[in-house]
This record gives structure tokens, C-alpha cells and sequence, in this order.
């Protein structure tokens, strides 16, 4: 019993300030998401509708954006463990003097501002950005190709800009495996692929899970990138909420739609989760 | 003690007015032409904090009654929409000594905010493309546009308006936006964007992206002083106006000062400096703009034409709108 207040103890300054500047104010916008708002009036005071989320799970295009989230987080998770992992791999059990300048290399645009990574990706995927000029010099493409406010360009940027926190994980992850488990299956008679597939890919599954975890809750909550590269016609769920709370200030459209995405994410975490552990089996 | 310090905004100082003005050049024509007279007039100093229209809206909601603006440049629809929620403070003309010289027209309603400029959303043209100047809000569907104009989202003034234009021409009402939402539609997919930044359309222009748009005189009359190749030509079907009002926020507790800035914003000096600077029509009726403003602002018979919409029925119908946009329009 004891050691385990003792951890309680540690944990107790971040938990009160998680309580204090999270947890709070997370419970003070639920209120809202349950009252009634009049276009050029307000918030109504002292209402009490269920209104806000009949209609987010009623009406087809708010259904259409909450898809569209969810697949842009699950695929630019899955680009990012198939882009990672190799390259996780490679810092992890490659020349240890090649390990710090590809660390640095992973880890440096991380030090750019989100905007200013965004507006790079503008320069280079515009109509008359890098790409389609130089593929229109060389006479590949007649017209621009359109690779920004749609699933092309959000696909890139998110991509690039989450991929260093799949990359660190998987780097521990796979650094944390004991090699001898590897070099015994090995002189069993396993092949390369069999010690990969059945022994270094399950034992790094908490660590690809943690990564893909990560990824792709920033993904759907993320907002800079999708309002630069998605623009009006390519709605998110984050870029939807902004909408509502500073444009059409409609508060409890716009905290009703949060609580649905807040919801749906720790659903989908939580699931995840389970199938992972059964995966590696450590459930 | 240095943590609370630092978190406080520097509006904190006792003979500080914090004034909301939306960014770009517009800040610093406020600060050339209001800022500097009035810190000279009184010895307070101004901090300008910069936004949208909606964003103050949301900020003076937030805060409830204790903003931490003093004075708010916004549009004049949500400052109808802020007034209907009782979060400002009554304008007193008594306090202000330009408010005579002040179209009757400008004072919003109980005086609840006061018109500090008149711009309007028009078509600009590159003159180098676009050899006969376009006379209607329909030369945009002209076939040698295509792929070569763009308009606004809905989310900015200019995507609303030439909405509402259409949907006039079209036989609709403030009521009806079925016509216009149907006309809009086809055009909006043409357009190389949609933008939601102003300035967005300046790179567009320039690279020759773009021969036209549905943009803002103003806007266009300051690029051009840049160098950027754009005329404007305010249809004949009549432009739509646009209102930049100042307000103040309920809870300031330098009542007296915010009055004082808003009198040097109406005075005429102030008013003249801005609209040369900013090409955008004045509300004192001791203006007369120079011709190369007078050109690109709406004055005269472009004024007379400009239709400008009850921003109370606009602050109740935009929610609605904009939904129906994303739905049918940008989706």
C-alpha cells in the first residue's frame, strides 16, 4: 500500500493543476453545450435543450465532417507508423555515428513555428506553387493539380508535422528491446522476417501504439494546418468548432461539437488500446 | 508576484486605453491618424489589440461585462448583435464634440455604436488583363474568366455581400436566399479560392492567378499604391456598403478616455487622415477627399447607390446563412 501513495504524492501537483487549468474548465463549457443560442440574441440564460446534439448526430454534413476527421486521423496515422517505422528502425540498430544527426534531422522542424511550417507547405502545393510549376515545366501536367483544401494537401502537412512524435517513440520502443530474445530465436531457426514479424513487431506494439496514439489525437484536434491547407471547403472537426465559437458565435453548437470529438476520441482510444494488448500479449 | 505580473496585459496601467482594431494596414492608419492625436490631446497612452469583428464579439462575450478593451472597431452587425446581448456601453454625444458634424445616419441604434467609415464590396480587375472594364456582378461568369477569378468565403464580409447582391438580382429577399445560394453556387466552384484572408487575393493578383475578384476598394486602392496592377468598378446592379463601427465594451472603467478616442476618430482631422490613407469614405460632413481617393472610395453617385443592409436583421440571419453555405455551397 504504501509505495503506491507514495506515487499518488508525486503525481499530486500535476494532478491539481490538471484539475485547476484543464479538468475545470473542460466541466464549464459542458453547461453551454446544453443551451439554446438566438442567432443575434445570445445564449439564452437558464435554458436546457438536448437540441445541440440532436442535430450534430442528425444532420448529414456535421456526420460527413466527423468521418472525414476520424479518416484523416486513422490514415495519417497509418503514414506515419509506415514512414516512421523504418526510419525508427534504422536510427535505432544503425551505425551508432549516424544515430544524433538523423535524431536531429527528425526532431529539428519540430523547432519551426506550425505556421510557418504551414505556409511552406502553401508555397509548395499552390496552383502556382514549387510543385505544379515544376511539373508544368517539364511538361508532365497540362493544369495545376489541385493539392491544397482537400485531402491531398491536409494528408502532407499533417504528416510531415506529426511524424517526429511517431519517430521518438518508436526509437525507444524498439532501442528497449533485449536483443537476445531476437539472437535466440534466431539460432532456433527463425528466419530475419519470422524474428521480425513474430517477436520485434509484437514487443514494440506499446511503443507504435503510444506513437499512434499521439498522432492521431493531434490530428483531429489539430486546427493551424487544417485552416491554412483545408481552408472553407475542406471542414474538419476542429476547424468546425473554431467556426462556431469565433465566427457564427454559436457557443453551444460549437461546445456540443467538442464534447462529440472529445467523446469519440477516447472511444477510439480506448479500443485501440484493448486490441493492442491482446496484440503483444500482455493482456 | 512576478508570475502575476507577467500574466496581467499591459492594459493593466491606469491611464492605458486598450482599443481592439482589426490588423494589417488598417492598425497602422489607426495608429498614424487616431492614436497619435489622441496621445498627444490627453497624455494617455493607446495598446492596440489586433482581430476580427467576430473575434471581438466572442472576447466581449467571454469576458461579460468586464472586457478588457475600452474600444472596439467591429462591424456593424455584430456590434448590433453585442448591443442585443447588453454588453456595451451607450455612446453619450454630449461627451463627444465632433457628433454634430456626424451623418445623422452613422449612430447605431439607442447610440449604441457610431460608424466610423464607409467602405463597400466591389469588383477589382487587373487593368493589364482585362481590357473593357466589367460594368456587373454577372461579368465575373464572363467566359474569359474562368479559372481567373475569385470570390470570398462567407466567413468574411465580401463572401456574404456578394452573396446578398446575387441573390437581389435573382428576385430574392433578406428572407428568401434560395436564389442567391442556387446563383452562387456554380461561381463559388469556379473560383481559384475561396479566400478567408483579405489579403490572400494580393499574391493571386500579382503572380497573374487572378484577372478579377469580388474584393474591397479599399483594400485594392492601397495595393495598388504598392505597385499591384488593380482598378475597381462598382457594378451597376449597386454595390453592397460595409460599416466599420466603434463601440465600447460594458465593464471599461476609463469611460471618459474611450469617449475621447472616439471623439478624435470622428473629428474631421482624424477622418481625413484615415480615408486618405485608407481610401474609405468618411462619416463627417467636414470631408471632402481628395480626387485619387474620391476615385476608389464610394462617394457621390457610388454612395448614393450602395445598398446598406439592416445589420439587425444580418446579425439574426448570418448563423443561418453561413450553415446553409457550408452545406450547399463550399461543401
Amino acid at each position: 500500500m504504501r509505495p503506491a501513495r507514495h506515487g499518488m504524492a508525486l503525481a499530486a501537483p500535476l494532478a491539481l493543476f490538471l484539475a485547476a487549468f484543464f479538468v475545470m474548465p473542460v466541466l464549464l463549457t459542458l453547461p453551454t453545450s446544453f443551451r439554446e443560442y438566438v442567432p443575434g440574441m445570445g445564449i439564452t440564460a437558464g435554458s436546457w435543450t438536448l437540441g445541440n446534439y440532436r442535430e450534430i448526430l442528425a444532420d448529414s454534413y456535421y456526420r460527413e465532417v466527423m468521418w472525414r476527421t476520424l479518416g484523416l486521423g486513422a490514415a495519417v496515422t497509418l503514414a506515419c507508423v509506415l514512414l516512421g517505422y523504418p526510419l525508427a528502425f534504422m536510427i535505432a540498430r544503425g551505425p551508432a555515428r549516424w544515430r544524433m544527426p538523423m535524431m536531429m534531422l527528425v526532431i529539428f522542424p519540430m523547432m519551426l513555428n506550425l505556421v510557418v511550417r504551414s505556409f511552406g507547405w502553401i508555397a509548395l502545393l499552390a496552383n502556382r506553387g514549387l510543385v505544379n510549376n515544376l511539373l508544368m515545366d517539364l511538361g508532365l501536367i497540362a493544369a495545376p493539380l489541385k493539392l491544397m483544401f482537400n485531402l491531398t494537401g491536409l494528408m502532407i502537412g499533417l504528416t510531415h508535422i506529426y511524424l517526429p512524435f511517431m519517430v521518438l517513440m518508436l526509437v525507444a520502443a524498439i532501442q528497449n528491446i533485449p536483443r537476445d530474445v531476437e539472437v535466440a530465436a534466431m539460432t532456433l531457426g527463425s528466419s530475419r522476417l519470422h524474428v521480425f514479424t513474430a517477436i520485434t513487431l509484437p514487443l514494440t506494439a506499446p511503443g507504435m501504439l503510444a506513437g499512434s496514439i499521439l498522432v492521431f489525437v493531434l490530428t483531429i484536434s489539430a486546427l493551424v494546418t487544417p485552416r491554412m491547407l483545408g481552408g472553407p471547403t475542406f471542414k474538419v472537426m476542429a476547424t468546425l468548432i473554431y467556426d462556431e465559437y469565433m465566427q457564427t458565435l454559436d457557443w453551444p453548437t460549437g461546445s456540443a461539437l467538442a464534447f462529440v470529438l472529445s467523446g469519440l476520441a477516447i472511444a477510439i482510444i480506448w479500443a485501440s488500446s484493448r486490441l493492442t494488448r491482446r496484440w503483444a500479449g500482455t493482456a | 508576484m512576478l508570475a502575476l505580473g507577467l500574466s496581467l496585459p499591459a492594459a493593466a496601467r491606469a491611464d492605458e486605453l486598450v482599443v481592439g482594431s482589426f490588423g494589417g494596414s488598417f492598425a497602422d492608419n489607426v495608429k498614424a491618424c487616431h492614436v497619435a492625436a489622441f496621445e498627444k490631446a490627453t497624455g494617455s497612452t493607446v495598446a492596440l489589440k489586433l482581430g476580427s469583428s467576430s473575434q471581438f464579439a466572442a472576447s466581449v462575450r467571454a469576458s461579460a461585462g468586464a472586457s478588457d478593451m475600452d474600444v472596439i472597431f467591429i462591424d456593424n452587425s455584430l456590434a448590433v448583435q453585442i448591443h442585443n446581448e447588453k454588453l456595451n456601453e451607450p455612446l453619450s454625444r454630449a461627451k463627444l464634440n465632433h457628433a454634430g458634424e456626424i451623418i445623422p445616419s452613422a449612430w447605431g441604434v439607442d447610440d449604441s455604436y457610431v460608424v466610423a467609415m464607409v467602405s463597400a464590396t466591389a469588383l477589382v480587375y487587373n487593368p493589364m488583363l482585362v481590357k473593357t472594364p466589367p460594368t456587373s456582378w454577372l461579368d465575373l461568369m464572363d467566359p474569359q474568366y474562368v479559372g481567373k477569378y475569385a470570390i470570398g468565403d462567407i466567413s468574411g464580409t465580401s463572401g456574404l455581400q456578394f452573396l446578398l447582391a446575387l441573390n437581389k438580382m435573382k428576385g430574392g429577399t433578406l428572407d428568401n436566399i434560395d436564389p442567391g445560394m442556387e446563383a452562387i453556387k456554380p461561381i463559388a466552384k469556379g473560383s481559384v479560392v475561396l479566400y478567408t484572408q483579405a489579403d490572400q487575393l494580393v499574391s493571386l493578383f500579382e503572380r497573374g492567378e487572378i484577372a478579377i475578384a469580388v474584393w474591397y476598394p479599399d483594400r485594392a486602392g492601397v495595393a495598388a499604391d504598392k505597385g499591384l496592377p488593380v482598378a475597381v468598378a462598382y457594378p451597376k446592379e449597386g454595390s453592397v456598403g460595409i460599416l466599420p463601427v466603434v463601440q465600447i465594451p460594458k465593464g471599461t472603467k476609463k469611460i471618459d478616455l474611450a469617449h475621447k478616442f472616439i471623439d478624435v476618430v470622428l473629428s474631421a482631422e482624424g477622418q481625413k487622415c484615415f480615408s486618405e490613407r485608407a481610401y474609405i469614405g468618411s462619416v463627417n460632413k467636414g470631408v471632402t477627399l481628395s480626387e485619387k481617393v474620391a476615385k476608389i472610395a464610394p462617394t457621390g453617385e457610388t454612395l448614393d447607390k450602395l445598398w446598406f443592409v439592416d445589420p439587425d436583421v444580418l446579425s439574426r440571419q448570418i448563423p443561418g446563412w453561413t450553415r446553409r453555405w457550408q452545406r450547399e455551397v463550399a461543401r
